[in-house]
């Protein structure tokens, strides 16, 4: 050991540069292979984008467009309904998220701060919901929101989200409220606060981080949601952006242009908030993971 | 005995109000949880036990829809496809994503720049993926095929997604693509956590890259494998979204899932003609158990493989 590194600083042995010219091919290799696959995992997109800004005619022709032609963008902006859909959408994600974030925020601060009989058996089956696969209730919700009235409407279709999306977020809501310390509650009760402004005072504006994490997981979970949406929503212009790109595809399915244009106009709000929030999104997504 | 009582009272009375708040803050979520998770649950399970289209009133069929289940060749097909689905995304979407996840961790320069990257499909829904994917496969103007025939490999150009030999390695190419940068991340994350004069200690030893990763990183992530091989297993027991958009279970339900199945037995690829919801909850049924199942083994083995250790 001691030899070779001094022939290392004196003169570079055949051993010594043998062992360079090692490292520095690991290295490159291992560059190459993240290379290839951020191409792997890249190409779909890039040749979705480049086929949506191909005219028509070139779409079969080559791999690279010769012109850029935008012109589809508007085209299909307008003649798949697009703003509509995406409207839509918005809407049933922000009251989704709206009302997870409520239930659950005051849920997780009951079980993590209270002591009351049954707490451990009641959190295990509140969590135990989050086992439920969406197949399981797909049928009887269906005949639930046709009972009361709420089939094929947006907030129907909202509410369906409800019992999945709340049982994950009670989970995360009170492992952050326990990372919290008791005593400021405390402190507060003794200067006579009440019970509820306790937790309206104290413990919500610090729990942001908390909620910032569920805002994130269910936005992008109810925002992609496809199986439900596609069920529970029959009229045309009340489709949500998922089912909408779903069903358009018959009517597309040999204008390539058109429909990579409409893939693309329907990522763009998602992939514009992920570039924005990147770092949100991903350490988001993994401490749900992690925790769930 | 009067005076007795008092106190019983009173304390039941604290223990009352003592109970009050945490009861209140409960009250949304239970409701919530009952409402649209509970009474959906308890009626699946008893539809399971009945036959029903929809529209004449149910009517009690007691083990019947089990029963047939076994006999469905089109249901056993699903059942087939489902755990090939499953075991395939097992094995290589636990497996890749973390031999990347330790490359990344090796001291690359920009691995955040990589994470980004690869985490880019994660966020596009399985629907849209589909989509894409289908016209990537698409016979005649697909960008698969048009690429083998410009290289000279015209030869290995497949209907990819209407050839029953090629139709669920492709559905299953698509669902390692997505979710790769999902589970990589996590296996990052748990990767920051084992210290770093481990590995200097093996290499020491004189350990290479390979036993470096079988002797440190694997025991170390253990439990986080375990969770990735649990959340694959409920994914791909469940699968659904992608194939029901590139092939709604066809050709000839060569990629018929539990979930594709299920969903064509209620609603139809069209707008069924003769839903069988009886029958397709107690299929739905399957799914529950067969998750709930599988998660518990993996999880008991897991710890089980710590202990041992």
């Amino acid at each position: 050991m001691t030899t070779t590194f001094s022939d290392h600083v004196t003169t570079r042995s055949p051993a010594a540069s043998r062992l360079q010219f090692q490292i520095v091919f690991t290295r490159t290799l291992m560059y190459v292979v993240l290379l290839v696959i951020v191409v792997v995992e890249a190409f779909p997109l890039v040749w979705m984008l480049l086929t949506s800004v191909k005219n028509q005619r070139e779409v079969f022709n080559s791999f690279l467009p010769t012109s850029l032609d935008f012109s589809n963008f508007p085209r299909v902006w307008a003649a798949m309904n697009l703003p509509i859909h995406l409207f839509n959408s918005l809407y049933v994600t922000t009251l989704t998220v709206f009302l997870t974030i409520c239930v659950a925020t005051l849920a997780g601060y009951a079980f993590a701060r209270y002591r009351f009989p049954g707490r451990d058996w009641l959190f295990y089956i509140f969590i135990g919901a989050m086992m439920i696969p969406g197949q399981a209730i797909l049928i009887p919700m269906f005949q639930f929101l046709k009972a009361i009235g709420l089939l094929n409407t947006l907030t129907g279709l909202s509410l369906s989200y409800l019992g999945g999306a709340t049982a994950f977020a009670i989970f995360l809501m009170r492992a952050f409220f326990l990372s919290l310390p008791r005593e400021l509650g405390d402190a507060a009760r003794i200067d006579g606060a009440n019970e509820f402004t306790v937790f309206w005072r104290v413990y919500l504006p610090l729990a942001r981080p908390g909620i910032a994490t569920i805002v994130i997981i269910q936005s992008l979970g109810t925002w992609n949601e496809f199986m439900f949406s596609t069920t529970f929503i029959s009229s045309p212009e009340l489709k949500t952006i998922q089912s909408a790109l779903f069903q358009a595809v018959g009517r597309y399915s040999t204008d390539y242009t058109a429909l990579s244009s409409g893939l693309i106009l329907a990522l763009v709000p998602i992939v514009t908030v992920y570039l924005i929030l990147q770092r949100q999104f991903i350490s988001g997504l993994t401490a749900g993971a992690l925790k769930g | 005995m009067a005076v007795q009582s008092v106190p019983r009272t009173s304390e039941f009375q604290r223990s009352l109000r003592d109970s009050l708040p945490p009861a209140l803050f409960l009250l949304p979520a239970a409701i919530v949880l009952v409402l649209f998770m509970g009474v959906p649950m308890v009626n699946a399970i008893i539809l399971s036990f009945q036959s029903w289209n929809g529209m004449s009133p149910p009517v009690w069929a007691g083990l019947n829809n089990y029963a047939t289940l076994f006999k469905d060749k089109l249901f056993l097909v699903a059942l087939g496809n489902t755990a090939y689905f499953t075991i395939i995304t097992v094995i290589f979407q636990s497996t890749i994503p973390l031999l990347i996840a330790s490359l990344l961790n090796s001291g690359v320069r920009g691995s955040t720049v990589f994470r980004t990257l690869y985490f880019m499909p994660v966020i596009i829904s399985l629907a849209i993926s589909g989509l894409l994917w289908a016209m990537i496969y698409e016979p005649n103007f697909g960008v698969l095929n048009s690429t083998l025939r410009s290289i000279g490999l015209g030869g290995l150009a497949q209907l990819w997604l209407a050839n029953r030999a090629t139709v669920m390695p492709s559905v299953i190419i698509v669902s390692i693509w997505q979710s790769l940068g999902f589970y990589l991340v996590i296996y990052f994350a748990a990767l920051q956590n084992i210290p770093r004069e481990l590995y200097e200690a093996a290499s020491i030893d004189g350990a290479n890259a390979w036993q470096r990763f079988m002797n440190v990183t694997v025991p170390g992530l253990r439990p986080v494998i375990v969770l990735v091989i649990v959340l694959n297993t409920i994914n791909g027991v469940k699968v659904f979204d992608q194939i029901w958009v590139m092939t709604a279970g066809g050709p000839n339900h060569a990629s018929d899932t539990l979930g594709t199945y299920l969903y064509s037995m209620a609603f139809g690829a069209m707008g069924s003609s003769n839903p069988q919801f009886g029958y397709a909850t107690s299929i739905a049924i399957v799914i529950l158990l067969l998750s709930f199942i599988l998660s518990i083994v993996q999880i008991r083995l897991g710890r089980r493989a710590e202990l041992e250790e």
